[in-house]
C-alpha cells in the first residue's frame, strides 16, 4: 500500500503525465469554446421551423413507402427511375431507428444527443495514446534514471516493485478516465442545455454511451499495459514507440501489401486493426477482395465479420502475454 | 562477532553482444563482522561493484553463497532489506525531483517515519539545499544525497560504493567523520574505494581484490605486518663505506641518494652493532613500514600495468598527503 502511494506520487509529479494533462485539458478547452460559439439556444420560431421540416420529411418517407407498396400490389405503375427496394418493409419508417427530428433541421445548434458518440471516441483515443505514452516512459524512464534500482534496494521483490507500478499506473489512468469522462460530457451536456439542445436521450442513448466508454476504458488500460510491458522489455521508453511504429509499417502496412500481391484470402484477419477496431464498435464487416474472383459466377458476397468478442481476445491474448514476458524478463534481469 | 556479510564462491560473468565474455567476478570471497569498518579495495573494474549488485540482488549470480545479516541473498533479501543501507556506484536519482522528495517517496515506500528526512539531509550537509531539484546538484550532493537515502532507514550495516567519488577534500573529511561516528554508534560499515588512503584512514579491516578474486584480507594491520619485509632506513656519514660493511656482514643493503636500505633485519642492533664495531656511527635508524598502498599494488599488480618502478616500501610518512586515484590505469573503464 506505501509502495503504491509513493507511486501514484512520482506518477503525478512527473512532468510528461503533467504535459499530457494539460494537453487534454486544453484541447478540451478548445472544443468547449468553439462549441459554444458555434451553437445558440434556437428561437421559437426557428424551432416550429424545424419541426415542421422534420414532420414534412417523415411524411414523405411515409408517402414513399405507401408508394412503394401500391406498386409491389400492382395498383399502381412504377415511374422511370423509381428506387424500389425487393422488399418495401425496408423503407417503412415506423420500423426505422430514428425518425428526422427537429433536432437534424436546426444550423448553428450544438445538439448533444447527436455529438455525443463522436465527442466520446475522440476522448477514448486521446485516453488511449495518453496511456500508451504515460505506460511505456513511466516505466522507461525510471529503469534509466536508477528510480528502479533504489527502489529495489528498500524493496528487493521484484515481482511486487513491478506490479505496484503497473498497479498504480493502470489506477491512476481509470481515475483520470472518469474525472476526464465526466468533466467532458457532463461540460457538452450543459452547453446543450444551456445554448443548444440536449436532445434525444431517452431510450438506450445512454446504455449505449454507456457501453462506448467502457469499451474505450478498457481499451485505454491496454494501451497502457502494452506500452509499460514493452517499455520494460526493451528497457526504454522509446522501445515502445518504436514496436508499434514497426508494427505499423512492417505488418499493417507492408505485409498487407504483400498479402495482396499472394492473393491471400481474407488478410485483414492477420491485422490487429480489425480487432481494435471490432472491439469498438462491436463488429467490423470486412470483405475479402479475393473471395468473388471471376470464376465465380452470380451473387457472391465477399464479406466476413469480425465481432467484438474475438477482438477483445485477441487484444487481451497479445498484452497478456507482452505483461506476462516483461514480469518473467524483469525478474530474472541484471539491473545497473 | 558475528557475520554481517559472508561471501563464498561468488562468479559472475557478464555477455554482450559487442564485448563478448567478461568475467567481472571470479570465485570471490569475503566476510565482513557486525561493528566493522571493512574497507572493499581494487582497483576500478576489479569486480568491486558488480559483487555489491550481486550482494543486494540487483545482479544474478553465476555461482556462490551470499549471506547478509544471516539471510541468504538474494531469496531471503526481503527479510533484512529494512536493516541494510546500500549506495550502489554513484546512484542516479529523478533530476526533476527535490533532494527532500526523493527521499521522502523512498521513507514512504520503505515504510520509514517521514521525520528521518530532514534528519539525513542534516546528517550529510544538505539541509540548507534540500528543497532544490537534484538537477542542479553537483556530483558530490548527489553523492550526499545517495549517502542520505543509505541512512533513511536507520541501518544496522551500511554499504557504500566509492562513497568519496566527486566529493571535494573537505566533502571527503566529511564524509570520512561521518563514517566515524556510525561506527562508533555500532554500525556495521562496507566501504568499497580504489583509493587506499581513504581505506587506510577510516577502515579497520579491510579485503583486496584483483581481477575478481580476493588476494588479501584481514585487519588493516596485520595485512600490513604480513608484508613487512623488515627494512630500515640508515643515515651515516659515508654511505659507500657503511655499505660495504654491512654487505660484508651478509646483510642484504641497497643504496639510496643519501641513505641505506638494509632488507630482513628484525632487530635494528644487528646494524648499529656491526656498524659501531667498525667506528661508522649511525645518524638516523627509521624503520620502513610497509603501508596499504604498497602492499595494495604489489597484490593487484599494478605496478606493471602503470609501467613505473613501485618501491615495496615507501617512508613511514602516512599516505593521507596523497590521493592515489588508479583510474588512469584502464581506460576502458568508465565508472560512471
Ligand atoms: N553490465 C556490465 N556488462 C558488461 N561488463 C560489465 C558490466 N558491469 C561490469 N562489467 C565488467 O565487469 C568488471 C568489473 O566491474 P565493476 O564491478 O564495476 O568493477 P569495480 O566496481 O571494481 O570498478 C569490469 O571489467 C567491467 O567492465
Ligand atoms: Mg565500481
Amino acid at each position: 500500500m506505501n509502495l503504491v502511494r509513493a507511486e501514484l506520487e512520482r506518477l503525478a509529479a512527473r512532468r510528461f503525465v503533467q504535459l499530457m494533462v494539460v494537453l487534454l485539458a486544453a484541447a478540451f478547452a478548445v472544443t468547449v469554446v468553439t462549441t459554444l460559439a458555434g451553437s445558440h439556444r434556437p428561437s421559437p420560431a426557428e424551432l416550429s421551423r424545424a419541426q415542421a421540416q422534420a414532420a414534412e420529411s417523415v411524411r414523405e418517407m411515409e408517402m414513399t413507402y405507401d408508394r412503394c407498396l401500391r406498386i409491389r400490389e400492382g395498383s399502381l405503375p412504377p415511374a422511370e427511375n423509381d428506387y424500389l427496394p425487393r422488399d418495401c418493409a425496408q423503407i417503412d419508417p415506423a420500423q426505422l431507428d430514428e425518425l428526422p427530428t427537429a433536432a437534424d433541421y436546426l444550423s448553428g445548434v450544438f445538439v448533444f444527443a447527436k455529438e455525443a458518440e463522436p465527442l466520446l471516441y475522440f476522448l477514448i483515443a486521446f485516453l488511449t495514446l495518453f496511456g500508451f505514452l504515460v505506460g511505456a516512459s513511466y516505466i522507461g524512464a525510471d529503469l534509466n534514471s536508477g528510480g528502479v534500482v533504489n527502489l529495489l534496494l528498500w524493496r528487493p521483490r521484484r515481482s511486487t516493485v513491478l506490479a505496484a507500478k503497473l498497479g498504480t499506473l493502470l489506477g491512476g489512468l481509470v481515475g483520470l478516465s472518469v474525472l476526464a469522462s465526466v468533466a467532458y460530457l457532463g461540460a457538452f451536456w450543459l452547453i446543450g442545455q444551456a445554448s443548444g439542445l440536449v436532445g434525444r436521450t431517452g431510450g438506450d442513448f445512454w446504455p449505449s454511451l454507456a457501453a462506448i466508454w467502457g469499451r474505450g476504458l478498457v481499451l485505454v488500460l491496454l494501451a497502457a499495459a502494452l506500452g509499460f510491458a514493452v517499455a520494460t522489455l526493451g528497457r526504454l521508453t522509446s522501445a515502445a514507440l518504436g514496436a508499434v511504429a514497426a508494427y505499423v509499417v512492417v505488418w499493417e502496412l507492408g505485409a498487407r501489401l504483400v498479402f495482396q500481391i499472394l492473393q491471400v484470402g481474407r488478410p485483414d484477419r492477420y491485422m490487429l486493426s480489425s480487432y481494435l477496431a471490432a472491439w469498438l464498435s462491436g463488429e467490423v464487416r470486412l470483405w475479402d477482395g479475393n473471395a468473388c474472383g471471376p470464376g465465380i459466377s452470380g451473387y457472391c458476397d465477399g464479406s466476413y465479420t469480425v465481432t467484438w468478442p474475438s477482438g477483445l481476445v485477441v487484444l487481451l491474448g497479445l498484452t497478456g502475454a507482452l505483461v506476462a514476458a516483461a514480469f518473467t524478463v524483469f525478474r530474472r534481469r541484471d539491473l545497473m | 562477532m558475528s557475520a554481517v556479510i559472508e561471501i563464498a564462491g561468488l562468479r559472475k560473468t557478464f555477455h554482450s553482444l559487442r564485448q563478448g565474455r567478461r568475467v567481472a567476478v571470479d570465485g570471490f570471497d569475503m566476510l565482513v563482522e557486525a561493528g566493522q569498518v571493512h574497507g572493499f579495495l581494487g582497483p576500478n573494474g576489479s569486480g568491486k561493484t558488480t559483487t555489491l549488485r550481486a550482494l543486494l540482488g540487483l545482479v544474478r549470480p553465476d555461482a556462490g553463497r551470499m549471506r547478509v545479516l544471516g539471510a541468504d541473498s538474494p531469496e531471503r533479501l526481503p527479510d533484512v532489506a529494512g536493516r541494510v543501507g546500500a549506495i550502489v556506484e554513484s546512484p542516479q536519482f529523478f533530476a526533476n525531483f527535490t533532494a527532500h522528495r526523493t527521499l521522502r517517496l523512498l521513507a514512504v515506500a520503505g515504510g520509514v517515519p517521514t521525520v528521518r528526512v530532514d534528519e539525513v539531509l542534516e546528517q550529510v550537509g544538505l539541509r540548507d539545499r534540500g528543497h532544490e531539484r537534484v538537477k542542479g546538484y553537483s556530483l558530490g550532493m548527489k553523492q550526499r544525497l545517495a549517502v542520505a537515502s543509505a541512512l533513511l532507514k536507520n541501518p544496522e550495516l551500511l554499504i557504500l560504493d566509492e562513497p568519496a567519488n566527486g566529493l571535494d577534500p573537505a566533502g571527503i573529511r566529511e564524509m570520512r567523520d561521518l563514517t566515524r561516528s556510525l561506527a562508533e554508534a555500532g554500525v556495521t560499515v562496507l566501504l568499497s574505494s580504489h583509493i587506499l588512503a581513504e581505506i587506510q584512514l577510516i577502515c579497520d579491516h579491510v579485503t583486496i581484490v584483483s581481477r575478481g578474486r580476493r588476494v588479501a584480507y584481514g585487519p588493516v594491520e596485520e595485512v600490513l605486518a604480513g608484508f613487512d619485509q623488515h627494512q630500515w632506513r640508515v643515515r651515516v656519514a659515508d654511505p659507500e663505506q657503511a655499505g660495504d660493511l654491512l654487505g660484508r656482514a651478509g646483510l642484504s643493503v641497497t643504496a639510496g641518494p643519501d641513505h641505506l636500505v638494509v632488507t630482513g633485519v628484525e632487530d635494528p642492533e644487528t646494524i648499529s652493532r656491526t656498524l659501531g664495531e667498525q667506528g661508522v656511527w649511525v645518524r638516523e635508524l627509521v624503520p620502513l613500514r610497509p603501508d596499504l598502498e604498497s602492499v595494495f599494488l604489489e597484490l593487484t599488480g599494478d605496478h606493471e600495468h602503470m609501467g613505473v618502478e613501485v618501491p615495496r616500501q615507501v617512508d613511514g610518512a602516512p599516505p593521507s598527503d596523497g590521493v592515489i586515484d588508479l583510474d588512469v590505469r584502464e581506460s576502458r573503464e568508465v565508472d560512471a
